[in-house]
């Protein structure tokens, strides 16, 4: 059955390159601009997998992932955080990766199939 | 040749460096450890206060004359409005709060201002409000007697927010 990946990031070529390396691997892509467009479409849809730009402008994020408890989620992050932080993030139940932005496309999709095969 | 930073501010009061994104990191810790002698505001917009914390600790640099600006770690986690040595704001587009941090820090005598990054401004405002903000605290710094250091990262992405900037600032350094 075809997994499905929800991609959050509110810079559309971010969107496009996952999008498309994530497709061209048999991935179902949705997308969403935002975490309050994320939290919208989660009403209609349950990916196995959401990837989550961690700076983002609406509803911060931190606000966002308390409301998806059922989804597993990996933060695409583009600030450095202390490793204690880091720590702290990934300490959220539901949050299973942290991913350095900027990320090579390929090691993403590999994280990508460890998390949901 | 590496970058003189205190050679280059002898002449100049506000610099904008370009830097490639390989050496940012090693770039930043460098100048740190020739700046932070004197009083520093360290406004961050891509490194958390704790992560910069680590990084200079681990580089052996004083910074009990430093004062940070934090403006990502309130979208991340739950900080208080001020710590010891940190004042966070509530998010990196909040271009009215850091300006009042800069005047505030320029009012109290501070040597340097140090913007990391630019670059990290266009993740979160369009070009045109970045470029009149930055405009506003160029201003301000120019008259005063406080420093300021922008960076940058050197990308072709970047190009016309560097060149908007380059006509603000004294001097644009090409980090080698």
């Amino acid at each position: 059955m075809t997994k499905t990946i929800m991609v959050v990031d509110d810079e559309p070529d971010n969107i496009t390159t996952v999008t498309s390396v994530l497709e061209a691997n048999g991935y179902a892509v949705v997308s969403a601009s935002n975490g309050d467009d994320c939290l919208e479409k989660l009403k209609t849809t349950k990916p196995e997998l959401i990837l989550m730009d961690i700076m983002m402008p609406g509803t911060p994020v931190r606000d966002v992932v308390k409301q998806i408890t059922d989804i597993k989620i990996a933060y695409l992050s583009v600030v450095r955080t202390s490793e204690a932080e880091k720590e702290d993030l990934l300490g959220q139940a539901n949050i299973v990766d942290f991913i350095q932005k900027p990320f090579d496309i390929n090691e993403l999709l590999a994280k990508v199939k460890e998390l949901v095969g | 040749m590496p970058l003189d930073i205190e050679a280059e501010f002898k002449d100049n009061k506000t610099l904008l460096l370009l830097v490639p994104s390989v050496e940012y990191n090693h770039v930043v810790v460098d100048n740190m450890k020739k700046l932070a002698k004197e009083d520093v505001c360290y406004i961050t917009l891509n490194k958390t206060f704790d992560s910069l914390k680590e990084i200079f600790e681990k580089n052996k640099i004083d910074i009990s004359k430093v004062v940070f600006v934090d403006a990502i770690s309130k979208t991340i986690k739950n900080v208080p409005t001020q710590t010891k040595g940190c004042y966070y704001l509530s998010a990196p587009n909040s271009l009215t709060e850091i300006s009042l941090q800069v005047s505030h820090f320029i009012k109290h005598g501070f040597d340097y201002i140090v913007f990391d990054s630019l670059t990290n401004l266009l993740i979160y405002q369009k070009k045109a409000p970045v470029a009149k903000f930055l405009s506003t605290i160029i201003n301000k710094i120019a008259d005063s007697n406080t420093k300021g250091v922008f960076y940058s990262l050197d990308s072709k992405a970047h190009e016309e927010l560097i060149e908007e900037a380059s006509m603000f600032v004294d001097k644009v350094v090409k980090v080698e």
